[in-house]
C-alpha cells in the first residue's frame, strides 16, 4: 500500500468523521440514531484488500476514539475496529460476493455495523465499563442498523466514487 | 509468494491489536494522553458546530414555512421572493423568541435558587458511537465552567459537565443509562436515587424502606458534598407510577423527567450554589384554582295586565 493512499484515505476519514460530529449528530434520530462515519468505514473496509482491510480498520478506530464525546479508553475502537478488519480480510471472497448484489451488500454492512458496536461493546464489558442497560443497547444497535440499511444506498454511488479518486495509478491497474 | 504475504498480514495483525491494546493500557494507568486528543478534537469541532447551529436553526423552520408557496407566474414570483424574505425572517424571530423564552426560564429558575448561572446554546448532541447521550454547549472554561458542575434549564435538571475545552463544554444528559442522582421527595422528605433509561423516564429507587412514595411526587436533587456534581434544591421529576413488588426491599418508581430533553435550546450551568440552600423553594407549584361563584340573579316575573 503506497503512502499516498494511506494519507488520502486517512483524511477523508477524518472529515467523515468531522461530518459526523458536527452535522449528522445535529440530528434527532429515534433512539440512539445513526453513524455515517461507522457506516462509511465498513464500506471502505469491504472493498479494501487484505492488509488495506487490517490498516484502515486501525486507523479508522483511532480516529472514533477522538470523539469528544467518549469516556472509553483510547484505543477501545482502534480495537474493535482492527478486529472488524481481520474479519473482513479473512472472509474477502465471502464479501466479493455480496459486493456484486446491492441490496446483499447494504444488508451485509447493517449486519457488519451491528457487529461492530457488539464487539465495542463486549471490549467494554471486559475493561469493566458500565455502559447502560444491555436491553437498552442492543435497541440502539438495531436501530443504528436499520438507519445504516436505508442511509447507505444513498452515500454509496458517491463512496465508490471517492474511493476511486483515494486510489493511486498503481492501485488502479 | 502467497505465504510470505499470509506471514505479513498475520504480522500486521498482531503489531496492530499490540498498538491498541498499548493506547488502552496507556489510557487506564492514567497516561493523559486520550484526554489531550480528545480535547483538542472538540477544540477543531466546536467552531464548526456553532456555524451549523446557527445555520440549520433558522433554516429547518424556513423550508418548512415556506414550501407550499406558489412559483410560476413573474408577479407572483415577487410576492413569492417577499414572502420568502418575511418567512425568514418570521422563522428567525421565532427561534430567537423561543430561545428568549428558555433562557428566561432558566434565569428565573436560577434566581429563585439563588444559583450563579452561565446561560448557553445547545450546539450539538452527542456522537451515537459513544454510547452516551450527551450535548454540547457553546460555554467553557472561558466562562468560568470545569467538569462536574450541574446543567439546569427553565423547569430542572439538565445533566452534569463532563469535560470542558475553552469556548465548549459537554453535558451528560440526566437520560443516560449511567447516570445516577440521589434525591429526596419534597414533601416526605424520603431520599432515593433516580437513574437514566435512556429517553424521558427514569427509575426511582427509594433508600428509605419506610418511606412512601405517591403519583405526583416532585422529586428534588439533594446535593453533593460541595456542591459537586449536583447542587441541591433543582428539580428532578415527578413520580408517575409506583411499581409494587412486594418481593423488594427497596420501593421503585418511574418517574417522568422535569425537563424535556429533546427539545433544549439554552441551558444554564451552575457555576456557584447558594450560601443558603435552596430547598423546596424551586419546586413547581400547582396552578392555583379559579374558584368562580355564581348567584342566581332573581327572573322577573310574568306581570299580567288588567
Amino acid at each position: 500500500m503506497s503512502q499516498f493512499r494511506l494519507v488520502n484515505t486517512s483524511l477523508f476519514l477524518l472529515i467523515t468523521f468531522f461530518i459526523q460530529e458536527s452535522l449528522i449528530s445535529r440530528i434527532n434520530f429515534p433512539w440512539h440514531g445513526f453513524s455515517l462515519y461507522v457506516a462509511v468505514l465498513l464500506v471502505l473496509l469491504s472493498f479494501e484488500d487484505r492488509t488495506g482491510s487490517l490498516v484502515f480498520g486501525f486507523i479508522g478506530g483511532l480516529i472514533l476514539d477522538l470523539a469528544p464525546s467518549a469516556v472509553t479508553p483510547f484505543g477501545q475502537w482502534a480495537l474493535a475496529m482492527t478486529f472488524m478488519g481481520y474479519l473482513f480480510s479473512v472472509n474477502r471472497e465471502t464479501i466479493g460476493d455480496f459486493t456484486d448484489r446491492p441490496v446483499a451488500f447494504v444488508s451485509f454492512i447493517s449486519a457488519a455495523s451491528a457487529f461492530a458496536y457488539l464487539t465495542f461493546l463486549f471490549l467494554g464489558l471486559l475493561l469493566g465499563q458500565e455502559n447502560g442497560g444491555f436491553g437498552f443497547n442492543l435497541g440502539a444497535i438495531a436501530v443504528n442498523s436499520i438507519w445504516t440499511f436505508f442511509i447507505t444506498p444513498i452515500f454509496l454511488p458517491l463512496m465508490i466514487r471517492v474511493r476511486k479518486l483515494l486510489l493511486s495509478s498503481r492501485d488502479l491497474i | 509468494m502467497a505465504r510470505g504475504g499470509s506471514d505479513r498480514s498475520r504480522l500486521l495483525l498482531v503489531l496492530l491489536l499490540v498498538s491498541s491494546l498499548f493506547l488502552i493500557t496507556l489510557d487506564l494507568r492514567g497516561v493523559n494522553l486520550a484526554s489531550g486528543l480528545r480535547s483538542a478534537s472538540q477544540s477543531v469541532l466546536s467552531p464548526v458546530e456553532g456555524f451549523f447551529a446557527k445555520i440549520f436553526s433558522p433554516v429547518g423552520n424556513f423550508f418548512g414555512d415556506a414550501k407550499n408557496l406558489g412559483n410560476s407566474r413573474k408577479k407572483i414570483e415577487e410576492l413569492t421572493n417577499q414572502v420568502d424574505k418575511l418567512t425568514a425572517q418570521a422563522a428567525v424571530n421565532e427561534d430567537i423568541a423561543g430561545q428568549l423564552n428558555q433562557l428566561k426560564g432558566v434565569l428565573d429558575l436560577a434566581g429563585r435558587g439563588g444559583y450563579k448561572v452561565v446561560a448557553a446554546r445547545v450546539i450539538n448532541r452527542g456522537s451515537n458511537s459513544t454510547f452516551k447521550q450527551t450535548i454540547t454547549i457553546d460555554a467553557g472554561r472561558s466562562s468560568g465552567i470545569t467538569p462536574n458542575m450541574t446543567v439546569i434549564s427553565d423547569s430542572g435538571l439538565v445533566g452534569v459537565v463532563k469535560s470542558v475545552t475553552s469556548d465548549s463544554a459537554i453535558v451528560l444528559l440526566m437520560s443516560d443509562p449511567t447516570f445516577k442522582i440521589g434525591v429526596r421527595i419534597a414533601g416526605s422528605q424520603s431520599i432515593g436515587v433516580v437513574s437514566g433509561q435512556g429517553g424521558n423516564s427514569y427509575l426511582l429507587q427509594l433508600l428509605d424502606t419506610t418511606g412512601e412514595i405517591k403519583k405526583g411526587d416532585v422529586l428534588i436533587a439533594r446535593g453533593s458534598d460541595n456542591n459537586r456534581p449536583f447542587v441541591p434544591g433543582v428539580p428532578v421529576g415527578i413520580v408517575n407510577t409506583v411499581q409494587s413488588n412486594a418481593s423488594s426491599i427497596t420501593q421503585n418508581a418511574d418517574v417522568d423527567g422535569i425537563t424535556d430533553l429533546e427539545k433544549l435550546g439554552v441551558v444554564a450551568v451552575v457555576i456557584a450554589a447558594p450560601t443558603q440552600p435552596a430547598r423546596d423553594s424551586l419546586y413547581p407549584k400547582p396552578q392555583p384554582t379559579v374558584t368562580v361563584y355564581v348567584t342566581p340573579t332573581p327572573t322577573p316575573s310574568p306581570t299580567t295586565k288588567k
